[in-house]
């Protein structure tokens, strides 16, 4: 029995070790290309507006901050006639739909007349339904979605129309990042976990062709959208599933994170919003895995990739369950030395991931004029370990759900803490 | 050498290219650097042609007379019965380790013996299944030392000169043959100062150079000394880049991971501490071997200066090859200076001053030093001589520059008071130097073969390490065949098997000086009882010898 037992020890660990190997490798993807950066360059300068936009803004009990967004929106350096924002909401939202009509009267008073809202009454209610809905509606080159919590920078529409026009791409997914960094226990390694995703691991999707998009900051050629017969309403991480549908049709996604442009979100509020959040993530890659549309990529490298892509939360709740094993191991089994040294691999990676995310914590603020400090970095590494329990957890509790067949959208709140200065949202919170 | 070429500098870019040192042309080579990328691109085929050189006469200097000379030294005999046991046994040494070593040296050679046809036995012998891995891995760190020292100096005729002196010395061909693990450890720091100064460095680099350093210390400790030229190297390279955080992270760790691996093989089997957590030298803990009490107890290891006479400073290195030596001494004096003087310019020079002088400070700094200790120096000496020998003759016309290094290459190679090819023998006549001419090893095997014919598999025999594997891999098995030290400090084998009894051994059989070594390590009378079989109730049954080497079997008449 025990040479069983420690033979799959050792197979998990090996295995282990080569996914976070392989996690750590697009962690540093972008950085560990010469020339600093050189996969994250952005245009010089700007060309002139040319391309027509369709902001999607889907809102779901979102009253706290949907009118400053689609302030912001409507504000972007662009003009403003080659905008249209579509407010999305449920009927029973009434409370959202008040908030945005309200603004959009106002803005009609000022003179601004390209926002207005699209309410959809049929089922199911969330978020890929409302854009389903409201895609009829869209009637510019360009469909692009924001969140309604998001800080748009007012030169995305710029940015996008020059990198759209001078390289030739229909799909452009730009960075997102979560900002309140002080906020909760987790806020640094989740804000972290956006930092590196988007600055580097998407620019690695995008080199070997398999992008799962992110939900907000992309951009569509409005016909290939249309083509595609937009988004799956029954998927959880829709947003993850048309970027597959995207890759696995040849077509090219072009990655742009530039500080400077980011769109700015906030972590959830609370571990519970949190660990619904991963829930649903989770869920909705497991969705999209048993779906099979990765097995439809053109080339094995790029199913390899997906797979890894939408297998990898699962991995997450086995490294969770495996740390919590190993630690058991070493206390309660004398295992022997070789089987202990193998099984302890996974853990020098996740040192290895750690220490990569604590340089990230200096590159991050820096990039934003913020502070990190050796006392945060000390406060990641004593909630290190508690966030990947709660990460796997949140993964098993996506398999029992799944399991149940519950797939109803798990709405994260939203309040707004990246809107206001950190070290206010870092008081509020203490 | 010939046609040499200057190339640019290239240094440590992680993520940025730092300025080249400007470098003033000389005389004469105005039209050659004028002409662009054109001749740039033929200025390749120089290099190359040297690099190919190198890496050939490595190649001969080291593979001719590789089995046959030196003679098989007890230290090669230890690491391939630690590799033996590491593949037969999935231990680390069939005693007791005790940590006198950290195992990386001979966890590499287990890699190239494990999958090799008939393994230990592949090139006759295991120690020559050892040494065939010291040739390999000698023309690998041609190659190394070849781009190391291009790389620091941009010049092609300084590592000519540099893997000249590598593959020719009398010292370098005498010890890199031999299976010691600071051939490997040597090869581990080449490679990892050869990532660091790739053109492109950038993260993956740092982490494969802090890698490879990593498993440096992990081969042989001492391999820290070099620590002070990695660390300033990496610091120049690192500066203004925007990957320097990661770096500067990920470098350190890559490093320790091999050194962490180490301490947690003490740490699960509860090896790191001593017992009591006593580190006193004078009472040695008893109870269990601990990593950091043996750490504590080599560190506090005097044996005098290598500078005191009948050091092997005088008694074996300077005369194998004193030029390499002194001018070694003299170049890596001019390196510190000219790289302290300027930094900028001369930062290259600092680099290999460094490399240099941090080993050097630990050979004089009075700790035990055992004759092959001077591994390291060989190529650091000769990379250093390449780069002054270049810098020397930069201004001169381009006869001189060639034809002098290659003027002073040839008497080297031709004087026989050198002893790189010829040697005068005892009758003061010309010969080929010893390296090329003499077979020692026919000795031991011969030695082996007479045991194989006259004692049965199950007597008991003292022997020394060199032999040691030959004995217990080769059929008819002597699984009662120890070596004096083990005979004398293992537990199990001095109480069970010897008793410490003169009576329970049924030969000794010795190698060349190992009577020497059983009086040295005699101090507290550990080894009296096997002297006392020697001396007082023995007769030779074998013996035979060549110049100063003596080799015998002794029977124990009880």
């Amino acid at each position: 029995m025990m040479p069983l037992l420690y033979a799959c020890l050792v197979i998990v660990s090996v295995v282990l070790t080569l996914l976070s190997a392989h996690v750590l490798y697009m962690m540093l993807y972008t950085w560990g290309r010469q020339g600093d950066g050189g996969a994250a360059a952005e245009p010089a300068r700007f060309r002139d507006p040319r391309l027509s936009f369709t902001v999607m803004l889907p809102a779901r009990h979102e009253e706290d901050v949907i009118q400053t967004t689609i302030d912001r929106v409507v504000h972007a350096s662009y003009p403003r006639e080659l905008l249209q924002v579509l407010v999305i909401c449920s009927a029973d939202d009434v409370g959202t739909i008040g908030k945005a009509r309200e603004k959009i009267a106002a803005l009609r008073k000022e003179g601004v007349t390209n926002v207005e809202t699209v309410v959809f009454d049929d089922g199911p209610i969330n978020k890929p339904h409302g854009l389903n809905s409201a895609l009829p509606q869209a009637d510019r080159d360009v469909v692009t979605i924001f969140d309604a919590e998001d800080d748009i920078h007012p030169e995305i529409f710029s940015l996008v129309n020059t990198v759209m026009l001078d390289e030739r791409v229909k799909v452009v997914q730009a960075g997102v990042q979560l900002m309140n960094y002080r906020s909760t226990w987790y806020s640094a390694l989740n804000v972290l976990e956006y930092f590196f995703w988007f600055r580097s691991r998407l620019y690695y999707h995008a080199r070997y062709g398999a992008v799962p998009l992110g939900g907000n900051t992309v951009f569509f050629d409005r016909d290939l959208l249309m083509r595609l017969g937009g988004w799956d309403d029954r998927n959880l991480t829709e947003d993850a599933d048309i970027g597959l549908r995207l890759s696995s049709m040849g077509e090219r996604i072009r990655v742009i994170y530039d500080d400077r442009y980011v769109t700015k979100e906030e972590t959830p509020p609370t571990t519970a919003q949190f660990i619904r959040q991963r829930t649903r993530w989770t869920q909705g890659f497991m969705q999209t895995l048993q779906k099979g549309t990765w097995k439809r990529m053109p080339t094995r490298a790029q199913r390899w990739l997906s797979f890894c892509i939408l297998a990898f939360p699962q991995a997450q709740v086995l490294l969770g369950v495996y740390l919590v094993f190993s630690i058991a191991t070493t206390l309660a089994v004398k295992a022997p030395v070789l089987v202990a040294m193998v099984s302890y691999l996974p853990v020098l990676l996740l040192l290895a991931h750690f220490l990569t995310a604590a340089v990230g914590l200096y590159e991050f603020t820096e990039s934003h004029g913020l502070q990190a400090s050796p006392r945060l970095v000390a406060q990641m590494a004593i909630f290190w370990f508690p966030y990947q329990i709660v990460l796997a957890y949140a993964g098993l509790r996506a398999v029992w759900r799944q399991l149940l067949s519950r797939h109803d959208w798990e709405k994260t709140q939203h309040v707004g803490a990246h809107r206001i200065p950190v070290t206010e949202a870092d008081a509020n919170v203490r | 050498m010939s046609g040499d070429r200057r190339l640019p500098p290239s240094f440590v870019t992680f993520g940025m290219r730092v300025a080249a040192p400007t470098v003033r042309p000389p005389p004469g080579r105005g039209k050659e650097r004028g002409a662009g990328g054109r001749l740039r691109g033929l200025g390749r085929r120089p290099g190359l042609a040297a690099l190919v050189f190198a890496l050939v006469s490595g190649l001969i200097t080291h593979a001719d007379h590789l089995f046959k000379y030196p003679l098989y030294l007890t230290d090669e005999g230890i690491y391939m019965e630690r590799v033996w046991s590491l593949i037969r046994e999935t231990k680390l040494t069939p005693y007791t380790y005790d940590y006198d070593h950290a195992p990386g040296g001979w966890i590499t050679i287990a890699g190239w013996v494990l999958p090799l046809p008939r393994q230990f036995e592949t090139f006759g012998t295991s120690i020559n299944t050892g040494r065939a891995l010291m040739l390999v891995v000698h023309v690998a760190c041609v190659f190394l030392l070849f781009e190391v020292t291009r790389r620091l100096s941009g010049s092609v005729l300084a590592a000519s000169i540099a893997a000249f002196l590598f593959n020719f010395s009398p010292l370098a061909v005498y010890f890199q043959r031999q299976v010691l693990l600071d051939n490997l450890m040597v090869f581990w720091v080449l490679l990892s100062m050869f990532i660091l100064l790739h053109r492109e460095s950038h993260i993956w680099k740092a982490l494969g150079a802090g890698l490879a350093f990593g498993m440096a210390l992990i081969t042989k400790e001492n391999a820290i000394f070099f620590a002070p030229a990695f660390l300033y190297l990496l610091h120049r390279g690192i500066r203004g880049s925007t990957t320097r955080r990661f770096v500067r992270t990920l470098w350190p760790f890559a490093m320790a991971a091999p050194l962490g691996a180490y301490i947690m093989f003490s740490v699960l089997k509860s090896e790191l501490l001593p017992s009591r957590l006593s580190f006193s030298l004078s009472h040695p803990p008893t109870g269990h071997v601990s990593l950091l009490y043996t750490l504590w107890w080599q560190l506090n290891r005097n044996q005098g200066t290598l500078l005191t006479r009948g050091s092997y400073l005088y008694s074996s290195w300077l005369p194998k090859d004193s030029y390499l030596l002194l001018c070694g001494v003299a170049a890596m004096g001019t390196c510190l200076y000219l790289g302290m003087r300027d930094r900028e310019r001369n930062h290259g020079f600092l680099v290999a001053g460094l490399l240099a002088f941090g080993y050097a400070f630990y050979l004089l700094r009075g700790s035990v030093v055992l004759d092959f200790y001077v591994i390291p120096m060989v190529p650091l000496f000769a990379m250093n001589i390449g780069m002054v020998a270049d810098r020397i003759l930069r201004g001169s016309h381009r006869f001189v520059r060639v034809g002098l290094p290659v003027l002073v290459g040839l008497a080297l190679l031709l004087a026989p008071a050198t002893g790189y090819l010829f040697t005068y023998n005892d009758q003061g006549r010309r010969q080929v130097a010893d390296q090329y001419h003499l077979n020692l090893t026919v000795m031991q095997r011969e030695q082996v073969a007479w045991i194989r014919h006259h004692i049965p598999p199950g007597a008991r025999l003292i022997t020394d390490e060199d032999i040691w594997t030959e004995l217990h891999d080769v059929r008819p098995y002597y699984p009662y065949a120890h070596s004096h030290w083990n005979a004398s400090s293992d537990p199990t084998i001095r109480d069970k098997l010897f008793a410490r009894n003169w009576q329970n051994i049924d030969y000794v059989v010795m190698s060349n000086k190992m009577r020497q070594a059983i009086v040295g390590n005699n101090g507290d009378g550990r080894e009296s009882w096997i002297l006392n079989a020697i001396d007082n109730h023995s007769t030779v049954v074998w013996q035979t010898g060549q110049g100063d080497i003596r080799l015998q079997i002794y029977q124990i008449q009880k």
